[in-house]
């Protein structure tokens, strides 16, 4: 990415703006003192962690906090054009025509009750009053086509397009007035790596052809060093470390910088060492290497599995199910980690739950520790059998934990469930337990929101563990985590494995954490397996087309 | 869509059957002989005898529901008490003993009556109710908000006899402000309907409306944080705009499905604003025939009801539909 030749007036210019929310319980700073210029046709990355305040500069920009709630102090002007104390008929005529913005879930940014061209259209119309209206069709048309959706889809609804199309949307629409300014928060984080190449791609041809200036506002430093030309960090409400993208990545001054830049495994990371993180920027490196006996017995496996959702007869007719899995075998052997790697959709969570117990296979063989378990959807005991030895722990530690019960009563539960301890031996063994994962005594009484994301993870971890179970199996346990509290936690998934000897079922759509914290690989597909082995044969060697177009995605 | 109209016809049906079957049974529960009623008090055990035979009485519970099912399909001829033979054609509801009428011609007279009612009441719930509650949620934490929740509360708590009664006494017969409430067929003097009806349309609405009020603020101001009404901001549409094209319609599906059921209901009669303002409709037929063990009406009365909370609900789910291109009918 080239650097354009600075240019009189940046596109962009910030000094010293401050962001501040007020509410009933007090004022919370968002941001302070942010200071940095953008330059035309330049991209400025503005990283850090939830909770720093990169939105709140964002959405500042765009003038779009509720001034009732919110007080902005400093300078914010675009093009030359103040933007802070602007009045609403000043701020409405630049949305949308000269800085505009795209969301990270488009799915929520599009309305669901107007077809696609018509919100392009309006938000074309919106600046251009008295248009004709065969003039604002065809622009929505043009700008549709542009961004690769085909003319006749313009009647069509978001819900009826796909993921990466729908951002294909958001972008069109936001650039359809050829904005000086782009703000673009989080594009590319709900989609898969092969989609969020390709819109990176496009946002970057689009930005060349409207000399558009982007503030691409992630959290996400794989997309950084890939579409960026300079990067601001932020923390806690402030700002960092700011420079060009490729000293700072290469040269980081702060230790922040240089926890967030390391803590996020890479396809060239060494595999299996300890992550840096915040908290410990450099880390010891891992005693003794990763040993896992070759032909170990399978602990859990399954055979010619198919999952079918929703088929049936109705009595208008035969509904066609949905194949979620589609005839594949694949083997958790004893004391390993096996990955379970692909797109959304591939069926890896299906499998994942038709091991766990929680799903009805439509036919396949299922297997614990040799031990037929495909009836264990339908039959309590077998179910409550099977979970002694085998433990979930969830992507979202938000919605996995129950917010009305204490972290010892949800730690305490499966030992309530599973075993006869009384209250003081399970009292015990769940101050046992959060220490293992890093937490204290002190935390037994509190609740969930009394926790930071990482610090959930932990307890979700802590109570999968309560019964030492030989099995764990762990759907997308580090996805809805900051790239530190990533680190953190798969640091601490891996002390566990070594020192409890577990076996593990990672399910993950990120490659380079399955390639660090993985031994085999399984890559899945519109329901098959389409590659498995051990990692290093996957990753440097891939037979498959589609494992090799999904490393090549990897940003 | 053909086949959700077919299906909702025979849910429908069933619904309905099932209705005149309950209300059938329970009114052969009640410890009360209808012969007795229609024969009056200086009846001999030979008349009333004659009486009920004349009536079908005499016959197993099961073949009157079967005769009152096949009537309404296809008519049939009823006697009377004193034994003339009355055509009734399919719908037929049957012959009200009490009222020396078939009941179907005593709806039929009295339905403008409710018509009208609920036509008023519903214009009152969607202006004041379900526009309060938008307004509300625009104006959220400021004097106006806090206002109209008072009065959207005070809708909710207050009984509509007492508020009737009260508004009645005040602007009626103190003040002279309010015309007489009563009823004059719109078709003889327009002005008269209207100045008849509109204090009751005002009380029935006003108490119907409160829950309107809040469900849409509600509503609102969840929907007010969606993405695409931030997106509808960041094109650079005004507040009032934004909310009109998309906060309002993102709010919309549990008003419309709660408005449905509130239509169905008011067609269906209102018993007590009928009775506060000496309206003949409906409700108040329904609720006497009930007082005088008019079975046949009772029944009447019980399926109209019914079935337009069956058609307006069938309806609402339409609309929804409509508003939102996600929503398959099923």
């Amino acid at each position: 990415m080239t650097t354009p030749a600075p240019t009189a007036a940046p596109a962009l210019r910030v000094r010293d703006l401050s962001v501040t929310f007020t509410g009933p319980r007090g004022a919370v700073t968002a941001a302070e003192g942010i200071t940095f210029d953008l330059a035309r046709g330049e991209v400025l990355g503005l990283v850090g962690e939830s909770g720093s305040g990169k939105s709140t500069v964002g959405l500042a920009a765009m003038g779009l906090h509720d001034p009732a709630r919110t007080r902005i102090a400093g300078s914010l002007e675009v093009g030359g054009t103040q933007v802070v104390g602007a009045c609403d008929a000043e701020l409405r005529a630049l949305r949308g025509s000269r800085v505009a913005m795209v969301f990270q879930d488009a799915l929520a940014a599009l309305s669901p009750f107007h077809p696609v061209g018509a919100q392009l259209a309006e938000a074309y119309r919106v600046h251009h009053k008295g248009a004709p209206r065969a003039e604002v069709r065809d622009r929505a048309v043009d700008m549709l086509e542009r961004v690769g959706i085909a003319a006749a889809r313009a009647r069509d609804y978001p819900h009826q397009f796909s993921g990466g199309m729908r951002q294909r949307v958001v972008i069109a629409m936001a650039l359809i007035n050829s904005p000086d300014v782009l703000i673009a928060d989080e594009p590319t984080t709900a989609l898969d790596a092969r989609v969020q190449r390709q819109v990176l791609d496009l946002l970057d041809e689009l930005r060349r052809e409207h000399g558009t200036a982007v503030l691409l506002v992630t959290h996400d430093v794989g997309v950084v060093a890939h579409a960026t030309d300079r990067v601001l960090v932020m923390r806690d409400s402030l700002q960092v470390e700011s420079g060009p993208t490729e000293r700072l990545l290469t040269a980081p001054e702060h230790p922040y910088t240089r926890a967030l830049i390391g803590a996020a495994p890479t396809l060239r990371t060494v595999p299996g060492t300890r992550l840096p993180t915040v908290e410990e920027p450099e880390p010891k490196p891992r005693t003794a290497a990763r040993a896992v006996v070759a032909d170990a017995r399978p602990l859990a496996e399954v055979t010619d599995l198919h999952v079918e959702f929703g088929g049936g007869r109705t009595w208008s007719g035969r509904r066609e199910p949905t194949r979620a899995v589609r005839g594949i075998s694949l083997s958790v052997r004893e004391g390993e980690t096996l990955g379970l790697v692909g797109e959304s959709g591939s069926g890896k969570s299906t499998t994942a739950r038709v091991l766990a117990g929680l799903q009805r296979p439509t036919s396949g063989e299922v297997r614990f520790e040799g031990r037929d378990i495909s009836g264990a959807a339908g039959d309590t005991a077998l179910r409550r059998e099977l979970s002694r030895h085998a433990q979930l722990v969830f992507q979202d530690p938000y919605a996995s934990l129950n917010p009305r019960r204490t972290v010892e009563q949800i730690v305490t539960t499966p030992l309530r469930v599973h075993t006869r301890a009384d209250a003081a031996e399970r009292r015990e063994r769940a101050v046992e337990l959060l220490e293992q994962v890093g937490l204290s005594a002190d935390h037994l009484g509190r609740y969930p929101h009394e926790f930071s994301g990482g610090q959930r993870q932990r307890v979700g971890i802590a109570r999968a563990l309560a019964l030492r179970p030989r099995l764990i199996i762990a759907d997308e346990p580090v996805s809805a985590l900051d790239v530190s509290v990533q680190a953190q936690v798969l640091n601490l998934l891996m002390d566990l494995r070594d020192d409890l000897g577990l076996s593990l079922l990672f399910v993950s759509h990120d490659l380079a954490v399955v390639r660090h914290f993985c031994d085999r690989v399984a890559v899945m597909r519109h329901g098959e397996i389409v590659e498995t082995g051990d990692r290093d044969e996957v990753f440097d060697r891939p037979s498959a087309a589609y494992t090799r177009e999904l490393l090549a995605a990897t940003v | 869509m053909l086949s959700y109209l077919l299906r909702r016809a025979v849910q429908a049906a069933v619904v309905l059957l099932a209705i005149s079957a309950t209300a059938f049974a329970l009114f052969y529960a009640a410890p009360s002989n209808p012969a007795v009623i229609a024969c009056g008090p200086k009846c001999d055990a030979t008349q009333l005898a004659a009486v009920r035979e004349s009536m079908g009485l005499d016959e197993p519970i099961l073949a009157q529901y079967a005769d009152y099912v096949r009537g309404f399909v296809t008519g049939r001829t009823i006697s009377d008490v004193d034994g003339t033979p009355i055509a009734c054609d399919a719908p037929c509801l049957g012959y009200s003993y009490a009222l020396h009428e078939p009941v179907r011609a005593a709806i039929t007279s009295r339905f403008p009556v409710t018509l009208s009612l609920a036509g008023g009441a519903l214009a009152v719930i969607v202006v004041a109710g379900i526009g309060a509650g938008f307004v509300s949620a625009l104006r959220r934490g400021r004097p106006t908000d806090r206002v109209l929740s008072g009065f959207t509360l005070l809708g909710a708590s207050v009984q509509i006899y007492f508020l009737g009664y009260a508004l009645q006494y005040l602007l009626v017969y103190r003040t002279g402000w309010f015309a007489l409430p009563g009823y004059t067929p719109p078709g003889e003097d327009l002005g008269a309907w209207a100045a008849g009806l509109l204090l009751p349309c005002l009380v029935l609405g006003f108490v119907n409306a409160a829950m309107f009020a809040r469900l849409s603020r509600a509503q609102m101001l969840e929907v007010m944080h969606e993405g695409y009404v931030r997106t509808a901001r960041g094109k650079g549409l005004g507040p009032l705009r934004t909310h009109l094209k998309y906060t309002s319609r993102g709010a919309a599906a549990p008003l419309v499905q709660l408005l449905g059921l509130e239509v169905g209901a008011l067609l269906g009669g209102a018993f007590i604003t009928e009775t506060v303002f000496g309206l003949g409709g409906v409700g108040k037929l329904a609720v006497d025939a009930v007082v005088q063990n008019d079975l046949p009406t009772v029944v009447g009365t019980v399926l109209l009801a019914a079935f337009f909370v069956v058609v307006f609900v069938a309806l609402a789910d339409l609309v929804v539909a409509w508003l939102d291109p996600r929503v398959r009918l099923a």
